[in-house]
């Protein structure tokens, strides 16, 4: 049994994977607390208000940023809320949101909901190198911070950030109701040393960063994080039934320990990307512990022998 | 079949993700290949992305200045924005003997900016963090011995209590007292906080059994802490992978679909 071939083994795992893809189910959870209030947070804001995404994923943590980041949109875009967004990690992270951000789009426009559109509903900053210079100059002068970018219009023609009707009436970064960061690195560290006075700050993170970004959250210094796959799948299952909101059998489906209900939403997608991984990352982590299982078993096997020989 | 851009896009892709995975196989030229086109795409990308993005907008443009142009009145140029190209490449000076003392001057205004700000940037971390870990352990209250539901039983339905004069008793009952579970809750927490981090007491040695025991205790926080973490990494690498296997066999198969 320990004399199996690894590539045996990655095989199998690459098999159960695209086995499990073509399966999606959706698995009964209790969504983590965090994810709760991230979601809550971004529920309360006020039609129109103004969001500031630092988008800090590339291609190299896919499986989790992007599940995170398409959520992300659903969300800004069905409150009707205008949002700013920019890198202060990667230089490929802009283009990499904005490929999602276009996918996000035209499945809206394919819904028949509204049509976000750069310059009136959103604005692309591109990548601004030093997160630590970036986030503390935004939070000194933001308009300083942000000075000399242009924005595309839906005309065709680029005007100063400053005129466009997404930050036309924001002079400081407390105007901006809400700063979500997407990140698969400390970036998020930066943002809360230097700006989490100033504005109200959520998380999107992935499962390596998870652990180091929640003692944030129970502290109250951000307001909300989703962690890893889970909380994309906790974003999409929050979007299907709200909290404290969906009845099913009798009972809310969602709750949560304060008062009140967080309302689900109610037109466009809700599960996707997530609903679609999560059942998967179960086959892949059951193969794991069969394998541990199995691994352990066979070696405490191989000893005995090896001491009936000795 | 007509192939579109989005289809040769994804292809590459799908052929890119192939070569990098073939090192799980073996060590090989084709995994080279595409190693060396992904960091010779990724550094090619920042240079662009620095200029474009931040260089030109933020120092070009500000130094050269901008003429009438439409509506935009013209900007005059700052030239003192040109004395920052010769202190940025005193940086390179490190490659010269004779004068690498010079490339010192733009490391210490770099180190200068980043001290400055260390210690505000060290009590806006840990202090709120301090804060909240000094958690009460004594209940106020027996009666309920846990916290109190905000929901209500209404003809074999579970909803939240509707009345609102209700609604409000139970939350101001929730906030202003600390029930049994909550106390034994927060009890958990201190004592695995003081003794994990009695475990990093290194000054003096620790004797006697009690000390012994609760430094024993926190290498076991510790070490459960630490696997909860590499379970959680664990996840995140078994995401990228299924997100790729995802990328191959529906994604690419769906772009195929639509090109054909």
């Amino acid at each position: 049994m320990q004399k199996v071939d690894r590539r045996i083994l990655y095989g199998i795992l690459v098999v159960a994977v695209c086995v499990g893809l073509f399966f999606p189910s959706t698995i009964r959870t209790d969504p983590d607390p965090s994810s709760k209030s991230f979601y809550a947070e971004i529920q309360k804001l006020q039609p129109g208000s103004t969001i500031i995404v630092q988008t800090d994923w590339t291609n190299s943590t896919r499986g989790e940023s992007l599940g995170h980041f398409e959520n992300l949109m659903r969300l800004v875009m069905n409150g009707d809320h205008k949002f700013i967004f920019y890198s202060a990690a990667d230089p490929a992270a802009p283009q990499v949101a904005r490929t999602v951000i276009a996918t996000i789009v035209a499945e809206r426009k394919a819904q028949g909901l509204k049509e976000y559109r750069v310059g009136e509903d959103y604005v692309d900053l591109g990548y601004f190198p030093n997160a630590e210079a970036t986030n503390t100059s935004m939070g000194a002068n933001l308009r300083a911070a942000w000075a000399g970018r242009r924005s595309k219009m839906p005309d065709g023609n680029e005007i100063d950030i400053f005129k466009t009707p997404v930050l036309s009436k924001v002079q400081r970064i407390e105007d901006c109701q809400m700063m979500i960061v997407v990140t698969a690195s400390q970036s998020i560290d930066i943002a809360v040393q230097r700006l989490a006075k100033k504005v109200p700050i959520s998380a999107l993170v992935t499962g390596v960063v998870g652990p180091t970004v929640l003692p944030f959250y129970q502290s109250g210094q951000i307001k909300g994080v989703a962690v890893g796959l889970k909380g994309v799948y906790d974003m999409e299952y929050l979007m299907e039934y709200g909290i404290n909101d969906t009845e099913i059998e009798g009972r809310k489906y969602v709750t949560w320990d304060k008062p009140g209900a967080v309302k689900k939403i109610e037109k466009g997608t809700r599960f996707a990307r997530g609903r679609q991984y999560y059942g998967t990352l179960h086959v892949a982590l059951t193969l794991l512990i069969l394998a541990v299982v199995m691994g352990n078993v066979a070696m405490f096997a191989a000893r005995r022998r090896k001491g009936d020989q000795v | 079949m007509n192939i579109s851009y989005d289809v040769i896009k994804i292809t590459a892709g799908v052929i890119a993700t192939i070569g990098l995975y073939s090192i799980l196989y073996k060590e090989n030229r084709f995994y080279r290949l595409f190693e060396h086109i992904f960091l010779g795409l990724a550094a090619g990308y920042t240079i662009v992305a620095t200029w474009k993005d931040t260089l030109y907008p933020q120092w070009w443009q500000k130094m050269m200045g901008q003429a009438a142009e439409g509506t935009n009145p013209a900007v005059p140029g700052y030239w003192v924005y040109a004395a920052l190209l010769p202190i940025g490449l005193l940086a390179y000076l490190v490659f010269n003997k004779k004068h690498n003392w010079m490339s010192k001057i733009p490391i210490g205004v770099i180190l200068g900016l980043w001290s400055g700000q260390q210690v505000q940037i060290w009590w806006n971390t840990w202090g709120p963090q301090i804060f909240s870990s000094m958690q009460p352990i004594i209940p106020t209250t027996f009666s309920p011995l846990s916290v109190p539901p905000t929901l209500e039983v209404v003809g074999g339905r579970v909803l939240p209590i509707a009345d609102p004069a209700r609604a409000a008793a139970v939350q101001q009952q929730i906030s202003n007292n600390l029930f049994v579970t909550q106390a034994l809750t927060n009890f958990i927490f201190v004592i695995t906080f003081l003794s994990a981090f009695s475990y990093f007491i290194f000054s003096f040695e620790l004797k006697g059994k009690l000390m012994t025991n609760v430094n024993k205790f926190g290498r076991w926080m510790l070490m459960i802490g630490f696997g909860a973490i590499f379970g959680s990494t664990v996840m995140a690498r078994f995401a990228l992978v299924i997100d790729r296997m995802a990328y191959i066999v529906i994604e690419w198969v769906q772009a195929l679909t639509r090109g054909a």
